[in-house]
């Protein structure tokens, strides 16, 4: 611990309060925070102290008045001791007049005149010379008022009551000893009588001596009066009342001075205190610019609390004009809400502070509006650019067309995607992307997730809202890609984009339902309610047919443009059938495939497609079209005989003059195109094909892949190929056995030959061996194309030769006996050449054309079976060309 | 509480007078604290007291530093009354200082009534030699013609301070055992006072 301190020296040792006081001694602590007291004169002042050294402080004296001393204490010398005395003393000057470092208690010096006059304690000696009691009991004050009403019993006064007295101070006192104390009284008085008069004697002189100066003064007076008037003090009165007015006003101006300055130090005071109040317009200006908005809302929350109720119009005018900031704030917000884009977040942070700021916009309602407004808008953005690059586009076609052939143009075409499309692309994106928001932000308004009062009615404007974005967007995507499922005013409504070509359009419809499809999902994530998914879904079902239909449609465009190239496949899995058929097939196979995965696939709240009744019958015609497009090619083809050039109408089918090879070469010179008998037995092998196999692909095909009510169809076409096909073997029947029936009688009756001849025959005529010929003929160009038409085609001409033998044998007027062996050896050779291919009907004929020749007799009969022998042996060649193997 | 033990040992009142800036604060801090202030800060009246050792014994010195400028003069009969020594200081380098010390004498012997109260006549600055105006001789002349001793000293270097004050302690000492004297006998005080009056007359 260390020595307590001493204070021992004191510059100055005396002064008035606020003088300053070098205090010098020992231990005053080692430095500045060791001080901890400080009193002079029993006033605190270590709150002026300045340590200046262990030594030495200074400090400034306070109000302590009179002799003190000064006590330093330390921190850890405790309190210490003092030497020396600090005088302490008011100058009397100090007034309203005087600078002053201190505050100075005025109201004593103001009145100290008078109170050292008043008697402060004037000790009353009890008037009967009794000692005063010490009653416990005193008779209360009210009492006595009551009893001596308008008296007191205070000695001095007028209203002096001795009754009151004695009841208040010698109750108990006994009637002896208040009549001691009258006597004492008595003689008292009687004392202060005699007392006077032996007073003036002892004092004769001074009595003299004031009577002197009073005669002196009355002298002076009388003297004075004619000088001065009847009232001399009249000028000093007036001097007085002058002085006084004139101290008056000195104060006065003091006073108001004094005011002023009060004033001003209250309103310094005021601006100190509500710095907070009258700094916020420009805090709440600089927070708006810096974004700070929660600062903001809750400096003006405090304020709101704190002044609302305020009737101090400064603070009115302060609260006005943050009023105001706020307002422009809330307008900007508001504006700021309802500017798009702008997330739900953002939206969401903006009608907290709206709300915060108790602005009187129906923010989360307007936020609402606005979006929806937004998502209409931009409907009609995306709708007029759209329409705009139409029109370019147009004005494209045209000049392009107007240009180029038509090919040309439909290569830029398929350059350009159709404005519709990228509408439909567009717009299914931007729904997509900001219906969400619009039904979020409704979500969480109507869930009181805003804090805001949902007003009645919302409810359903908002729905109501919210269905008519979505049939919007609906009857947008409907009047650019199926105007035909709108009515007329919804059309005119919502636009004419036109709809492309078919062909155009085919390439994106998968695309763009898969666009819609992905648009309904987002919407189906968000929970909305079925009436408002049911107008997308139906969209969607409208749609995915439309979709469907068009495909098959192109696949029928597709397979009307096909065209036969005449090349015979020999080898792969399908013989004797050109590429059309596979091409068909490969069309049809190819729609499935793309229908099945874009309109006929299910995905979320979709049913199935072919569920419906219109998109089953839709399939159906569809289908029908399709099938009935190839046979429309197939059909064309066979008839279309005249469509190829005339040079290869020449007659083809060989007399024993030409031959099919060099018919065949003219036709291989011309574009490999073949002759027309073998056009038509490749369309008749496609055709068949195409019934047989192809069809049967389809239909698995189809119902491999959903299509389940295609069978009518294809029994349908199946049918009309039967037709067909009968129709195309009659053609080529009709091209091959005419001719070939035509030849028999010519050359039978060749160099005039006659039944009724006498030569035995050898041989079989000429014109058998021509007729067989000309079947191989037939049969290796069948067989060229198709062997599987060999029975058709052999068959009935086989049936139209045995006709015409018989008609021919019956026609005959006289058979000669060796005539008759010959007939019937031709008939027989032909017969048994034929037998592969001969059906009843030819066996009948064959059987008839023998009965018409003359029965022979056995041994002519041995003579035919040894002929028949010898050119069986003979043309064994051709015989096993016609044999099957 | 702290009046206890200041009570007991005797107190020896010194009064500091002299001219304004000669040096008598400086002299009193010197003597008190050791410490030498160079800045001039007109004093108006302080007081010191310190337990000092004389000669054996534990006496208090209360010393009280007066206001040198003549705007105090009317005050200065006051805290004469109350002084039992007094150190009366001129600058050696300043004759008007010096002259001064007649008024002050003059004033002292008035207050007090008494020529034998204890008094020294100090010549300070005494280290600035070479801005010397008064000389030893004058200086120590006037003190013979009043009775009292001549010392000269320095503030600065501290020479003579401690003996100045000690001096005038013992002066006063040996005044208040003289009275105490006279206070049993009062005839041998007066015969003395005369005794000494004449040697000065």
């Amino acid at each position: 611990m260390a020595p307590p301190p001493i204070v021992s020296g004191l510059s100055p040792n005396e002064g008035p309060p606020g003088t300053r006081i070098k205090i010098r001694g020992e231990n005053f602590g080692s430095q500045p925070s060791d001080l901890i007291g400080l009193t002079i004169c029993g006033v605190d002042c270590l709150l002026t102290a300045e340590w200046k050294s262990p030594n030495k402080i200074i400090a400034i004296s306070g109000t302590g008045k009179g002799k003190g001393e000064v006590i330093v204490t330390t921190k850890y010398g405790g309190t210490g001791t003092c030497n020396v005395t600090f005088k302490g003393y008011h100058l009397t000057t100090i007034g309203p007049m005087k600078e002053s470092a201190v505050w100075v208690e005025e109201t004593p010096l103001f009145s100290w005149g008078r109170h050292s006059l008043s008697p402060t304690s004037f000790q009353q000696e009890d008037p009967l010379g009794l000692s005063i009691e010490e009653t416990e009991n005193k008779i209360s004050e009210d009492f006595l008022i009551n009893h001596f009403p308008g008296k007191c019993g205070d000695i001095t006064s007028t209203n002096f009551s001795p009754g009151w007295f004695l009841l208040e101070n010698h109750q108990n006192t006994s009637f002896n000893d208040l009549s001691a104390g009258l006597v004492h009284l008595r003689r008292k008085v009687q004392g202060q009588k005699e007392g006077q008069l032996s007073f003036l004697k002892a004092n004769i002189g001074s009595v003299m001596d004031q009577v002197d100066t009073l005669v002196n003064i009355w002298e002076k007076y009388d003297s004075d009066l004619p000088k001065l008037g009847n009232e001399p003090t009249l000028k000093l009165e007036k001097a007085i009342k002058e002085s006084e007015r004139e101290a008056r006003k000195l104060f006065d101006e003091v006073l108001s001075r004094k005011d002023r300055a009060e004033k001003t130090r209250n309103a310094l005071n005021v601006l100190q205190r509500f710095k907070f109040l009258f700094c916020l317009p420009c805090v709440i200006e600089r927070n708006i610019r810096k974004g700070e908005y929660d600062i903001v809302i809750n400096d003006y929350m405090r304020v709101k609390n704190l002044f609302h109720k305020t009737d101090v119009p400064i603070f009115k005018d302060a609260l006005n004009e943050i009023e105001k900031r706020i307002e422009e704030l809330q307008k900007k917000l508001h504006h700021d809400l309802q500017t798009m884009p702008i997330t739900v977040e953002q939206q969401k942070r903006l009608i907290r502070y709206l709300i915060n700021l108790d602005s009187p916009y129906d923010a989360a309602w307007d936020a609402i509006k606005s979006r929806s407004d937004y998502i209409n808008k931009k409907f009609k953005t995306i709708y007029k650019y759209h329409k705009s690059t139409e029109k370019v586009e147009m004005d494209k076609k045209k000049s392009s067309a107007s240009k180029f052939a038509f090919n040309n143009s439909q290569i830029i075409e398929m350059n350009t995607v159709p404005s519709c499309v990228n509408f439909v692309d567009e717009i299914c994106a931007t729904v997509s992307e900001i219906f969400p928001d619009l039904w979020k932000i409704g979500q969480s308004y109507f869930s009181g997730e805003l804090k805001v009062k949902v007003e009645a009615g919302r409810q359903v404007e908002y729905k109501h809202m919210v269905m008519n974005v979505i049939e919007t967007f609906c009857k947008y995507i409907k009047a650019s890609i199926i105007p035909n499922t709108l009515d007329k005013a919804d059309r005119n409504q919502f636009g004419t984009l036109t709809t492309p070509e078919r062909d155009e359009i085919a390439h994106y419809l998968p695309e763009l339902l898969r666009s819609v499809r992905s648009t309904y999902a987002t919407l189906i994530r968000l929970d909305l309610p079925n009436e408002a998914l049911d107008i997308v879904g139906n969209l969607l079902l409208d749609l995915r047919i439309h979709c469907m239909s068009i495909l098959f449609q192109q696949t029928t465009e597709q397979i009307k443009q096909l065209s036969e190239n005449w090349q015979i496949q020999y080898n792969g899995k399908y013989m004797g059938v050109t590429e059309l058929p596979i091409k068909f097939l490969q069309l049809v196979e190819d729609v499935i495939q793309i229908v099945k995965e874009s309109a006929l696939s299910c995905e979320q709240r979709e049913s199935p497609l072919l569920e419906k009744p219109i998109a089953q019958k839709e399939l159906e015609k569809q289908v029908d079209c399709i099938l009935s497009a190839f046979h429309g090619i197939l059909n064309n083809l066979s008839s279309s005989e005249d469509l190829e050039d005339g040079e290869d109408s020449s007659p083809v089918v060989s007399q024993l003059i030409g031959t099919p090879a060099s018919s065949q070469k003219t036709g291989s010179a011309k574009q490999n195109i073949p002759i027309w008998e073998h056009r038509l037995l490749i369309i008749l092998s496609n055709c068949m094909f195409t019934k047989n196999t192809i069809l049967d692909i389809i239909l698995t095909k189809f119902k491999e892949s959903g299509f389940l009510s295609v069978d009518a169809c294809i029994t349908n076409t199946k049918t009309k190929l039967d037709n067909l096909e009968r129709t195309i073997l009659d053609k080529y029947l009709e091209q091959k056995s005419d001719p070939l029936v035509g030849t028999i009688e010519p050359s039978m009756y060749l160099g005039r030959f006659d039944w009724d001849m006498t030569v035995v025959p050898t041989d079989i005529r000429p014109y058998a061996k021509e007729c067989i010929n000309n079947l191989i003929n037939v049969h290796s160009e069948v067989t060229g194309i198709s062997s599987a038409l060999l029975d058709n085609v052999l068959t009935r001409i086989v049936e139209t030769i045995a006709e015409e033998l018989y008609r021919l044998m019956s026609c005959v007027q006289k058979f000669s006996k060796q005539g008759a062996q010959q007939a019937r050896t031709d008939i027989q050779a032909l017969q048994e050449f034929f037998k592969e291919y001969t059906s009843d009907a030819a066996k009948g004929h064959f059987a008839e054309a023998l009965n018409v020749v003359p029965q022979l007799e056995t041994s002519e009969k041995a003579l035919v079976e040894d002929v028949l022998r010898q050119c069986k042996g003979r043309m064994r060649i051709q015989l096993m060309c016609l044999r099957k193997t | 509480m702290s009046k206890k033990p200041t009570a007991q040992p005797v107190i020896h009142k010194v009064i500091m007078v002299g001219s304004g800036g000669v040096g008598k604060s400086a002299l009193t801090l010197q003597f008190m604290y050791d410490e030498f202030v160079e800045d001039y800060e007109p004093t108006k009246a302080d007081s010191y007291r310190k337990k000092i050792l004389l000669d054996g014994e534990d006496v208090q010195i209360d010393i009280l530093d007066t206001a040198g400028q003549e705007d105090y003069a009317a005050i200065r009969d006051n805290y004469f009354r109350s002084g039992e020594g007094f150190l009366c200081i001129f600058s050696i380098t300043e004759d008007e200082s010096f002259q001064a010390t007649q008024e002050f004498r003059e004033q002292i012997l008035r207050v007090k009534n008494d020529e034998n109260i204890p008094f020294l006549l100090v010549g300070n600055k005494c280290d600035l030699e070479d801005k010397r105006k008064v000389t030893f001789q004058e200086a120590s002349d006037r003190a013979k013609q009043w009775g009292v001793p001549y010392v000269e000293t320095s503030a600065k270097t501290r020479e003579h301070v401690d003996k100045v004050f000690y001096d005038l302690m013992r002066e006063i000492r040996a005044r208040k055992m003289d009275e105490n004297k006279t206070s049993n006998g009062r005839g041998k005080d007066k015969s003395k006072k005369k005794k000494r009056l004449c040697k000065i007359l």
